[in-house]
């Protein structure tokens, strides 16, 4: 039996699954991490996003096979971190959260940029989070929400 | 080498032609198209992992960009080109950028390709490989129709290969409906270049208009070896000359709001730089 190797959320991985399955159903099916949201399938609304490698990507256009010796960090793995409650608190406090399905998305997308730069400007945050869409079009708070934590969290990023 | 159920991780270039030689299967690069479709019970080719295709130089001519350079690889990269970082930067959005690359923009063979602009109007070329053979050719000739490229049966794209001269003063502009994740309606992309008051390189060319990117640079060469005050007086007759060439196809938005888009953006083009 052939499987693919990969850490997750720090843990190592053997899949034994296909390789050209998709990484969004395998996390939510196999793994049961539903944190990791499904919108579109197509790259189009980054609620599937995760952190591969230290990069936000789009679990849906991911196939298996294109993770082998990968790390994969989705939103329950990053809960876990300092960073984490920086950015949960900084949502909490504008109210930048509505119906929260774009919100695991956001969050992953938000230490991305952070972690990309510590000081961002509002256009660093509204081109950071331009690949994840927000239905409820709460983008004012959450780019708020963003540049608190920027600032709340001074000395993490 | 790593051997999976239905696909193959290859870690270098020769271990990857071999398999495309030996094996039916379908080249995998960032996946941010190829997931789109999804297909079932089919063995990938993943080349994400090869370093060598991975890498960014450049010797005295060329910029060269390993095919499996990410549209963030290239963005990051002090060696890429400023023209091709313009148009990465409104391609998609972060996350497809960090997946995305420039061989898979152009393996896909589509004429909305928006890396794949700059690398007509910048005449570069393509180097492909088989397991048995290599050959570099110009991207006008590698694409032949829409989604028909010059790409024989076990090559790979390895690299492009982007000439450095007059890469300097350049105009790019990307016709979307948005700012983000956008595909172009109409893109534009020319070079120019003049020295002692003579125009000494003219090139454009335009995305998302027919089948496959356009460039005709038989057109273009109507300026060359002019003086500016000269190119202004053959300016109707070059004008003239892409409205009769162009013949844009219909598709999300009309013929018609095509052609007038692409006589805007070339007039614009030429009034910047004094014509």
């Amino acid at each position: 039996m052939e499987y693919i190797e990969f850490k997750l959320n720090g843990d190592n991985m053997k899949y034994e699954g296909d390789a050209s399955d998709r990484l969004l159903d395998v996390l939510r099916d196999t793994y049961k991490l539903t944190g990791v949201k499904c919108g579109c399938k197509e790259g189009e609304c980054g609620a599937c996003s995760v952190i591969i490698d230290g990069r936000l990507a789009n679990s849906c256009m991911i196939a298996m096979g294109s993770i082998q010796g990968s790390d994969v960090m989705t939103i329950e793995g990053f809960s876990k971190t300092e960073r984490f409650k920086v950015i949960d608190k900084a949502y909490g406090d504008v109210s930048a959260v509505q119906c929260g399905y774009c919100i695991p998305g956001m969050v992953l997308a938000t230490e991305c940029i952070l972690g990309k730069n510590p000081h961002p400007t509002e256009t660093d945050i509204r081109r950071g989070i331009s690949g994840n869409l927000c239905r409820c079009t709460g983008y004012n708070s959450i780019v708020k929400a963003i540049g608190n934590a920027a600032k709340e969290g001074e000395g993490l990023w | 080498m790593v051997k999976l159920n239905n696909g193959y991780v290859p870690e270098t270039i020769d271990e990857a032609l071999a398999i495309m030689r030996d094996e039916k299967v379908k080249p995998y690069s960032g996946g941010t198209d190829l997931m789109i479709e999804g297909e079932e019970g089919i063995s990938y080719l993943f080349l994400n992992k090869i370093p060598e295709l991975k890498v960014i130089t450049q010797d005295h001519d060329y910029i060269k960009i390993g095919a499996e350079c990410t549209f963030t690889d290239i963005e990051e990269s002090d060696v890429a080109p400023q023209i091709l970082k313009d148009a990465i930067s409104e391609l998609a959005g972060p996350a497809i950028r960090n997946f995305a690359t420039i061989g898979g923009n152009i393996g896909n063979g589509s004429a909305k390709a928006d890396s794949a602009l700059i690398l007509f109007v910048t005449d570069s070329l393509i180097r492909l490989r088989g397991a048995d053979s290599e050959r570099t050719i110009y991207i006008k000739d590698f694409y032949k129709q829409r989604k028909q490229l010059d790409l024989k049966e076990g090559e790979l794209i390895i690299e492009v290969l982007i000439p450095k001269r007059y890469l300097k003063n350049y105009y790019y502009k990307k016709i979307g409906t948005r700012k983000a994740l956008a595909i172009s309606r109409v893109s534009f992309a020319g070079l120019f270049h003049e020295e002692n008051g003579v125009i000494t390189h003219l090139a454009t060319a335009f995305g998302a208009v027919e089948p496959t990117i356009v460039r005709h640079s038989e057109i273009d060469g109507m300026f060359i070896g002019k003086t500016i005050s000269e190119a202004k007086s053959l300016k109707d007759n070059y004008v003239n000359a892409y409205d009769n060439a162009m013949n844009p196809s219909a598709g999300r938005v009309s013929k018609e709001y095509r052609k007038t888009v692409c006589i805007n953006l070339l007039k614009d083009f030429l009034g910047v730089n004094g014509i």
